[in-house]
C-alpha cells in the first residue's frame, strides 16, 4: 500500500506526543513493506527532504509567515499543499492519513483533487484541550469537525476520546476506530549508570527522585503536584522533583514554586534531548502524571517500558492505560493531596513498587507496541479501500 | 498542610510569550531569516522600544539568538523558543 502521512509534527520537530505516534507508526508501516511518506513542516538544521529507515520524510517550508496563529496555519496548509505534489509526483498514494485539525486543510484539499481517501486520527480536541472560550476556540473546534466529516474514517486513541468526539461532533460510532498508542520498548533496553545520571540532574544516591514528563500547559495539571511537593517531602525529606518540558505556564509554575519554601528541591529543566530523557526516567523513583486532560497520556506508557511506578490522574485515556494498584496508582484529578498519598504510596513500599513496575513493564512490552498500533492501522485502510 | 489556595488563578498568556509567537509565526526561525527591529515592528505593529524590552528578556531565557548583518543586529527565535512557542499550539 502507498500511504501518506501528513502531519505539522514529526521528528526533530517534537511538542506533544503526535510526533512520536507518527514516527512510530510510519517506522512500523514502513517495516510491513508498505510505501510510506511523511509530509511535515520544516525545523532549523533537518534536510527538506530525507529518507529514515525505510520510508521518506518531506519536509515544507512556510515562505510566508503572519502574526497571526490562524493565518499563519491556513498559510503553512498552502506550502504544506505544495510540498503533498511534490511528493505525489513520485508516489501515486492510495491514501492520505492527517493528524489532527492543523492539516486538515491540506488533506482535504488533496483528497477532494486527487480523489483518494482521507483518514484521520484525533489525538484531541480543542473542547477537550482549552474549552471554546473565544472566536479562535470556536473556529478550532469547526475545523476538528470538519476534518471529522469529510474523512472516511476517524481513529482515535482511547475509548475516552471516542466517547468525547461522537458526543461532541456527533458522530456515528461505526465511523470512529479505537487504536490505542504505542511505545518503542527497544530504547529502554540500555544499560546507564543510575548514579551519574542523577547526580548531573542534582539528585544524590539517598534522595527520592520524582519526575513529570510533558508540556507545561494547564491541562498537564503540574501546578497540582507542586503544590502536592510540601505533603510529599514531610513525609519523604530526601525528595526532589524534576519536571521536564517546556511551555508557556513555565514562568507561571517558577513563581508558583517560588511561594512555596520547598524551591531548592524543584529542578525545571526544560526540553532534554531523547536520549536523556530516557537515562533520567530509567533512573527516577517515581514518575507522576497529574493531568486534567488526557487522550492517551504516551508518557505513562514511557514510564512504564522504562520500569518505573507511574501515577497518575484518572482522567481520559489515562484510566485505560494503567489498572490501579496494578500497573499505577491512580490519584484523583485537580487534588494536591491524593497526589501526595500516590507518591507515599509508592515510595513507602518497596515489594508493592516493584510488584507494579514488573506488570507495568510486562504490560507495555506485550500490548502497547508500534507494530500492533500499524497493523490496527492497517485494518482500517484496507476497510476504507475496500480491501478488508 | 498546603500554602497555596483551593481555587488556582489560571495565568495569562505572558506579553513576551504572545511577542515571542508572532515572531515565530512570522517566519524568523533561523539565522537566514532573522529580522531587524525596524521589520519586527512592521509586522507586530509594535514600538521598538516595546520591542527592544521583548527581544532583550527573550534573548537572556535563550528563545530568542540574535546575529549582526551588515550593521543592524537580527533577531530570530531559537530552537528552544520554537518548541516553547509550538506548545500552546499543539
Amino acid at each position: 500500500m502507498r500511504i501518506c502521512l501528513l502531519s505539522w509534527e514529526f521528528p526533530p520537530r517534537i511538542v506533544g506526543g503526535i510526533s512520536r505516534h507518527v514516527f512510530g507508526l510510519a517506522k512500523s508501516l514502513a517495516k510491513m513493506k508498505n510505501e510510506v511518506v511523511v509530509v511535515t513542516l520544516d525545523f532549523p538544521g533537518v534536510p527538506d527532504y530525507e529518507e529514515i529507515e525505510d520510508f521518506k520524510v518531506y519536509r515544507s517550508r512556510t515562505e510566508v509567515g503572519h502574526p497571526n496563529f490562524l493565518t499563519w496555519a491556513f498559510l503553512f496548509n498552502h506550502f504544506l499543499e505544495k510540498e503533498l505534489a511534490k511528493a505525489h509526483k513520485d508516489v501515486d498514494f492510495d491514501l492520505i492519513h492527517i493528524h489532527d485539525w492543523l492539516v486538515a486543510p491540506a488533506g482535504v484539499s488533496f483528497q477532494h483533487l486527487m480523489n483518494k481517501p482521507l483518514i484521520c486520527t484525533m489525538h484531541s480536541t480543542e473542547h477537550g484541550r482549552s474549552g471554546l472560550h473565544n472566536p479562535d476556540s470556536y473556529m478550532i473546534d469547526g475545523m476538528e469537525w470538519w476534518a471529522c466529516y469529510e474523512s472516511s474514517k476517524v481513529i482515535v486513541t482511547s475509548q475516552s476520546m471516542k466517547g468525547e468526539i461522537c458526543g461532541h461532533f456527533n458522530l456515528s460510532g461505526e465511523k470512529v476506530d479505537v487504536i490505542a498508542n504505542g511505545v518503542d520498548s527497544e530504547k529502554y533496553d540500555i544499560n546507564i549508570d543510575r548514579r551519574d545520571v542523577r547526580r548531573s540532574f542534582g539528585v544524590k544516591d539517598h534522595e527520592k527522585l520524582i519526575l513529570f514528563v510533558g508540556r507545561l500547559v494547564p491541562q498537564k495539571g503540574v501546578e497540582y503536584l507542586i503544590q502536592a511537593i510540601p505533603r510529599i517531602s514531610g513525609r519523604f525529606p530526601e525528595a526532589k522533583f524534576i519536571i521536564v518540558g517546556e511551555g508557556w505556564m513555565r514562568s507561571h509554575l517558577e513563581w508558583l514554586a517560588d511561594q512555596s519554601d520547598q524551591r531548592w528541591r524543584i529542578n525545571f529543566t526544560g526540553f532534554i534531548s531523547d536520549n536523556d530523557l530516557i537515562a533520567l526516567t530509567k533512573s527516577a523513583d517515581v514518575m507522576v502524571i497529574p493531568s486534567v486532560y488526557e487522550p492517551f497520556g504516551i508518557v505513562a506508557l514511557e514510564g512504564m517500558a522504562a520500569g518505573v511506578p507511574v501515577v497518575a490522574s484518572q482522567v481520559g485515556g489515562l484510566a485505560e492505560v494503567i489498572e490501579h494498584n496494578k500497573t499505577g496508582v491512580y490519584a484523583y484529578s485537580r487534588n494536591p493531596d491524593s497526589i501526595g498519598w500516590g507518591v507515599e504510596r509508592v515510595l513507602s513500599d518497596p515489594g508493592y513498587r516493584d510488584w507494579l513496575v514488573k506488570n507495568g513493564y510486562e504490560k507495555v512490552r506485550t500490548q502497547f507496541s508500534w507494530t500492533a498500533v500499524a497493523e490496527h492501522t492497517m485494518d482500517v485502510y484496507k476497510r476504507v479501500l475496500g480491501e478488508g | 498542610m498546603s500554602r497555596y489556595p483551593s481555587v488556582m488563578p489560571r495565568p495569562e498568556l505572558p506579553e513576551e510569550f504572545q511577542f515571542l509567537c508572532m515572531l515565530h509565526n512570522v517566519g524568523a526561525i533561523s539565522p537566514e531569516r532573522a529580522l531587524n527591529i525596524s521589520e519586527i515592528s512592521k509586522w507586530t505593529n509594535k514600538e521598538s522600544s516595546a520591542i527592544k524590552n521583548y527581544l532583550g528578556r527573550l534573548h537572556e531565557l535563550g528563545y530568542v539568538h540574535s546575529s549582526k548583518k551588515n550593521e543592524s543586529e537580527k533577531y530570530h527565535v531559537s530552537i528552544t523558543g520554537i518548541r516553547k512557542v509550538l506548545t500552546l499550539y499543539s
